[in-house]
């Protein structure tokens, strides 16, 4: 009873007429800074942040929260339509969705996106409503050795992920993972692979190698394939999702909103890996797992719903403790700082009109999002109407812009355009791209993790195991990495005996 | 645009493009400054910075746009501002690890991003001293009971921080330096995964800002055992001060100053210290930093400097009893 009188004081706050417009303004910020190639939620948010300091603390969260989701939608448009990841918790949504557009199956790829966005952000606000403080206090169980346990359990899904020979799939891994390995050692303060160039010493970036795999890869496939393809003109009837599309997508979008949700409340920056994480799952679970690659719906359904509930799982820690649970969040936190809120243990008895405001006004920019975006895929496909010849090149400045303003750094898009030409020359031999954007995140949190296990245990590689949490995520990778070698001949393509 | 509007509106840019340059030789400043955030938005070089430069455009008549230039630990924006054109039309806002970098440099034989002589200080802006906690669970009650254990197992307890060479760091290591105890550093990337690292209680200890700890210790998760700063601060009264438990040299605090290149002209500076006086004195700007409990700690130019000095061969100190981390 107490949670539904607190939620009527929070709805009471987050539908006040000034609270909801920035919601909405929030959520169309958000959606357009997803789109925009390069320019992600945390960059949209540190942007704006000196714009809410004239108001009111409930406001600014609000706004900037928005922002953080609103993105989440938005970054599937591009992927769906133009293979170009507007963030990088979209770069699973790129496979399946564009490969959806080819197909002329743009709307249902957007349609879905967007009703899976919103059942995994509302499910999961519930659960951040009734369960904050006992999933907080559990994620904050998760130390150096369970994230690191986690995230090797994330990169053996990459087994799942190889649409082709393991082989490829663990090369273009481990391509990935050196990446990672680029600039300030975090541990020991060396800099590594730099070679004097200085803006390398603070690694590879992430939005320029996933633009330039994904987008200008696609680009220079399409400019290589002699005569332009048709401009496709979807009919209305087209934009709805099948029966079947629905059918499809019930399942991934359960899934996919637990998994999210779960990885979303653990402290560090994985959230990205829950897109990933979703994927193989469904590509496992699928009956026909050769359909994914091809247009599979359940592709494009389990990211995007589990990118929203980990969006969502990330205001877990951050709400009932006080903590960042990620760099966006961290964000946040400053902003309350600057508006006098402190954030801690107590905030939801301090400020429980804030909290709850927070809260409710989380379901209403959800339901905002979803009236946003479903009327717009008719839009949004319409661009599709626009020939090649000037879409492509108006898709190109938009990669450079958005890349270049993210860091401020040239040397950003010599990366990305130099990834947009090895992307080009891996997609004609065979190799897929994915796992080379999985190992450059997951890299440099790896090896954090288990050189901060180390160092907590003066070198004992047994800590890694002493923890029961650690211990249960090894032990299933373990048996993942089994399961995936014996059954489907895979040890027999790992050998390049098949075919 | 109809023809209506954009035929005045060009005629005004044209005529606002003539007089500039007459206008720009006298009297600084005759156009916008950009302030520079070695850091992130959000920040506490940030949070500092946003209140100082809303004042100052306030007070300057200019706009004072605020730019982060993030990287390499700060050494990025640092480096840009080092080497900026020094007419006062570039400033920074920096923390105390602006002395760290070089040192830190040094220590594995690179070129420096730059060298401390290559910055005129102009003032003090804020100085937050670190406090020591432990989970409120921890058997320490008090800063002796913590020194007598790390005495009797050196390297076992562990403690987490915002990085290597940071702030944090060097003030965890300053004081085990001074207590003569060893203790086992686990980095993290910032303060706020530090603050999770103990509540979680993978580490046993940590050194942090009052605006980070002091929500904690009035959950009850956290105990305060001691204060890195010259004096107690009001919202911990109870607090004692390293000085004031026997360790006279361990002082810290987290510092927030506003530079210039060096070479900038003497004229140029006078202005730009009258103003930063004037900020320091200004209602809104108080409340702005009332609002982050960061007490002003306003210095002007020689002070600062002076400060500044004794704070940075305190850091170099810290560093060098630290070394090149295997």
């Amino acid at each position: 009873m107490d949670t539904l009188n607190n939620l009527a004081l929070g709805f009471s706050v987050a539908l006040s007429p000034e609270v909801f417009l920035f919601a909405v303004i929030g959520c169309v910020i958000g959606t357009l800074v997803g789109m925009l190639p390069g320019v992600g939620p945390l960059a949209g948010i540190s942007l704006l942040l000196p714009a809410t300091f004239g108001l009111s603390p409930t406001t600014a969260i609000v706004l900037l929260a928005g922002i953080y989701y609103g993105a989440m939608y938005g970054g599937s448009t591009t992927s769906i339509l133009m293979r170009i990841p507007g963030e990088a918790a979209s770069v699973m949504t790129c496979i399946d969705g564009y490969a959806m557009t080819q197909q002329g199956r743009a709307g249902p790829a957007l349609a879905i996106a967007a009703i899976g966005s919103f059942i995994g952000g509302t499910v999961s606000i519930v659960a951040l409503m009734l369960l904050a403080p006992p999933l907080a206090s559990l994620a904050l169980r998760f130390g150096p050795p369970e994230y690191f346990a986690l995230l090797t359990l994330g990169l053996l899904m990459l087994a799942f992920l190889s649409g082709g020979t393991m082989a490829k799939t663990l090369a273009m891994a481990a391509f990935g993972l050196f990446l990672g390995t680029i600039g300030i050692d975090l541990m020991s303060g060396f800099l590594r692979f730099q070679y004097g160039i200085v803006a390398l010493g603070d690694g590879i970036g992430l939005v320029p190698v996933a633009v330039g795999l994904f987008g200008v890869s696609e680009i220079l496939m399409t400019m290589g394939q002699g005569s332009a393809p048709a401009v496709q003109k979807p009919r209305l009837r087209e934009l709805i999702p099948t029966r079947l599309d629905i059918r499809q997508s019930v399942g991934p979008i359960g899934r996919g909103t637990v998994l999210g949700f779960l990885i979303g409340i653990v402290p560090g920056s994985a959230h990205i890996i829950s897109s990933f994480l979703s994927y193989a799952l469904e590509r496992r679970l699928a009956r026909q797992p050769e359909r994914f690659g091809h247009g599979a719906i359940e592709g494009v359904a389990g990211p995007e719903t589990a990118n929203n509930a980990a969006a969502c799982g990330a205001f877990v820690p951050m709400l009932a403790l006080g903590v960042p649970s990620g760099p966006i969040p961290a964000v946040m936190l400053a902003a309350l700082m600057v508006h006098g809120v402190a954030p801690g243990p107590l905030l939801m008895e301090q400020q429980p009109a804030l909290f709850w405001g927070f809260v409710a006004s989380m379901y209403v920019g959800n339901a905002v999002l979803l009236l946003l975006n479903l009327p717009l895929v008719g839009l949004f496909v319409s661009l599709l109407r626009i020939p090649y010849a000037y879409l492509y090149p108006a898709i190109l400045v938009f990669c450079i812009l958005g890349v270049y303003a993210v860091s401020e750094s040239v040397v950003d898009v010599w990366i990305m355009i130099a990834m947009g030409g090895l992307g080009y020359v891996l997609r004609k031999l065979d190799f897929e791209v994915a796992p080379v954007v999985l190992g450059l995140v997951l890299s440099p949190m790896i090896e954090t993790a288990l050189r901060q296990s180390l160092a907590m245990s003066s070198g004992s590689y047994l800590i890694l195991v002493n923890r029961p949490i650690a211990a249960a995520m090894l032990v299933l990778a373990a048996t993942l990495l089994i399961v995936c070698l014996l059954p489907r001949g895979s040890w027999r393509r790992m050998l390049g005996i098949e075919g | 645009m109809t023809r209506s509007v954009a035929l005045p509106a060009l005629a005004v840019a044209f005529g606002l493009c003539l007089p500039q340059p007459l206008l720009a030789q006298d009297i600084y400043p005759s156009r916008p400054i950009t302030m520079i955030v070695p850091f992130p938005p959000g920040g506490v070089a940030d949070q500092t910075a946003r209140p100082v430069a809303a004042t100052m455009e306030r007070l300057l008549k200019q706009p004072v746009v605020v730019s982060n230039r993030q990287g390499a630990g700060g050494a990025v924006g640092m480096a840009a501002t080092a080497n900026a054109k020094p007419d006062g039309y570039t400033i920074m806002t920096a923390l105390s690890s602006i002395s760290v970098i070089p040192e830190a440099d040094k220590l594995f034989n690179r070129t420096p991003a730059y060298q401390m002589a290559q910055f005129a200080p102009i003032a003090l802006v804020t100085a937050d001293p670190t406090i020591l906690v432990v989970p409120a669970d921890s058997p320490w009650k008090t800063l002796a009971e913590f020194v007598a254990d790390a005495k009797k197992r050196p390297g076992e307890i562990s403690y987490s921080s915002s990085g290597l060479y940071g702030t944090l760091h060097l003030a965890m290591e300053m004081f085990a330096h001074a207590a003569g105890i060893k203790l086992k550093h686990v980095p993290f990337n910032g303060a706020g995964p530090a603050l999770t690292a103990l509540l979680g209680n993978h580490v046993q200890a940590l050194a942090s800002g009052p605006g980070v700890v002091i929500p904690q210790i009035q959950a009850g998760k956290l105990r305060p055992l001691a204060n890195w700063g010259a004096k107690r601060i009001a919202a911990m009264p109870d607090v004692a001060t390293f000085k004031e438990l026997g360790y006279p040299s361990v002082e810290f605090t987290i510092w927030a100053g506003v530079f210039a290149p060096a070479g900038t002209p003497e004229p140029v500076l006078t202005v730009l210290r009258e103003t930063m006086g004037r900020v320091v004195a200004d209602g809104e700007f108080k409340s702005a930093m009332e609002k982050l409990q960061t007490p002003i700690a306003y210095l002007d130019a020689p002070e600062f400097r002076k400060f500044w000095d004794q704070d940075a061969q305190a850091m170099v100190k810290a560093v060098q009893a630290i070394g090149r981390v295997e």
